[in-house]
């Protein structure tokens, strides 16, 4: 191993693991890791820069990959790195914009966890830039359309698939599903949370069937996707990806509580609704209606809220003492405000 | 006691000092985190002025409301504590129970919550509250 770069012993001994178990899977036999470092962020996963050099086979070459892990505790509704793997290949093959994944390790004793590698793509993801510095995109409305178009790419991807197998059956009512998921989670709180309870109320009352079960990313939003060049490189953390309601996912990326500082932009804090809307429905073939995404922005913003309790609760329930996921349990009143907003929005 | 800082005063001053005097002074990657823990300065400083009125008022709106549909629940023995837990675990089951669906409670319901979650919010993060007032559309 020459020029490695981690400078603690577990981090060194994890690089010379993944040297070994990348020669069988490369088909090689000298394969040097020259960079492995923990990327910042990442609440539920761990992700490593890994650069890699190989000397021979049918991969010689450098290459940029990220390995992506378990964090040490990790929110109950995520995918395993295996079930990830899977819906990232599903959307790969469609032709969705995503890092390309390239090697599974379901053997814990590698680096200790399951693991997977994929391409690094270029560009800059926190939502805080994208919103707040126009020369990262300097054509706002089509990074927006773009957006929408490779959205509506993977709601493209319908059961069955075999490889998706993986994935739990779909709800029959998504939004219903929701509703009950939501209320469980709440149960399990010591407090209560009338406001929260108030808009899960409204989302049983006001549900209806999806158009069509399709894959949904269920974290589609800025902050989740690459920009290089102020184009799109790829959507990342496929996390929570399963089949349900495409309305979830519009409603998601377009919800005020992930515009950043670019609140009064519905396009995901980017652009104005409107040239989302049109990339989407340039390969969907519908677009949503404005009751339709008022509904689905509802239960983003509860949905979020229920996560950012969650969060919380990693660090007050003492695994995990964070000053990071203490604050995001502090969003929940703001969420709050926004439910309510909705609602009296809707009933008016 | 005017001669004394206060709590918040106290929290207000050291958080100055962090911002003006520390976050300067630190390299690129740290400053994250002493934005974070200017953040949480402040949130606990205007928890400090303002929490136990948002607390009492959260109480007073539930009881009201669940007087209205005829379920009170007893006072708390103590009336310096709001006693919140209760009084939100009664509003959740009559809202469940879709007591609160008619019209007419359903407004009244949506303007006490509305009431308390901007109180809270004012704690925990006012900005939202200045940029909801200038952007009143979408």
């Amino acid at each position: 191993m020459h020029g490695t770069l981690p400078d603690n012993a577990m981090e060194t001994s994890a690089a010379t693991a993944i040297e070994r178990w990348l020669c069988t899977q490369m088909h090689t036999n000298d394969v040097r890791v020259t960079r492995y470092e923990r990327m910042p962020g990442g609440a539920i996963q761990d992700n490593y820069t890994l650069d890699v050099e190989i000397a021979n086979g049918p991969w010689r070459g450098p290459h940029a990959f990220v390995l992506r892990t378990d964090a040490p505790s990790s929110v109950a509704a995520s995918l395993t790195r295996a079930q990830e793997f899977a819906v990232l290949r599903a959307a790969y093959a469609a032709g969705v914009a995503a890092p390309k994944p390239l090697f599974l390790c379901r053997q814990p004793d590698i680096i200790g966890r399951e693991f997977f590698i994929m391409e690094r793509l270029p560009g800059i993801a926190p939502g805080h830039r994208l919103t707040r510095e126009a020369g990262l995109v300097p054509d706002a409305h089509a990074l927006a359309h773009a957006l929408g178009a490779n959205l509506a790419r993977i709601h493209a991807i319908r059961p069955p698939i075999a490889e998706l197998d993986v994935l739990a059956p779909p709800a029959e009512n998504p939004a219903l599903g929701a509703v009950a998921e939501y209320r469980a989670y709440l149960d399990r709180l010591d407090d209560a949370y009338p406001a929260l309870e108030w808009g899960l109320r409204w989302c049983e009352r006001h549900a209806t069937l999806p158009p069509a079960v399709v894959l949904v990313h269920r974290d589609y939003r800025t902050g989740n996707y690459l920009v290089h060049a102020g184009r799109l490189t790829g959507v990342l953390d496929w996390e929570f990806a399963a089949w349900g309601d495409p309305r979830e996912d519009l409603g998601w990326f377009t919800a005020r509580c992930w515009r950043f500082a670019g609140v009064d932009r519905e396009g995901g804090g980017i652009a104005p609704l409107d040239p989302f809307l049109r990339g989407y429905e340039s390969v969907a073939g519908w677009r949503i209606s404005r009751a339709d995404l008022d509904y689905w922005q509802l239960v983003a913003h509860i949905r979020w809220a229920v996560i950012a309790l969650q969060q919380a609760q990693r660090h007050l329930g003492g695994g995990e003492r964070s000053l990071e996921l203490a604050l995001t349990g502090r969003i929940v009143h703001e969420l709050e405000y926004e439910v309510l907003q909705l609602i009296a929005r809707s009933a008016a | 006691m005017r001669d004394i800082s206060d709590a918040a005063d106290l929290m207000a001053t050291a958080r100055e000092a962090l911002l003006g005097e520390l976050l300067p002074a630190l390299p690129e990657d740290r400053r994250y985190v002493a934005r974070m823990i200017a953040n949480v300065m402040a949130i606990a400083a205007r928890e400090h002025r303002l929490g136990f009125d948002a607390a009492q008022s959260e109480a007073a709106r539930l009881r009201n409301l669940l007087d209205g549909i005829g379920r009170p629940v007893a006072p708390s023995a103590d009336p310096l504590r709001a006693d919140l837990a209760p009084l939100r675990a009664a509003v959740r089951d009559a809202i469940r129970a879709g007591t609160f669906d008619p019209p007419q409670r359903a407004d009244a319901l949506n303007a006490a919550l509305s009431h308390t979650a901007a109180d809270w919010v004012t704690i925990s993060n006012p900005k939202v509250l200045r940029s909801e007032a200038a952007t009143p559309n979408r």
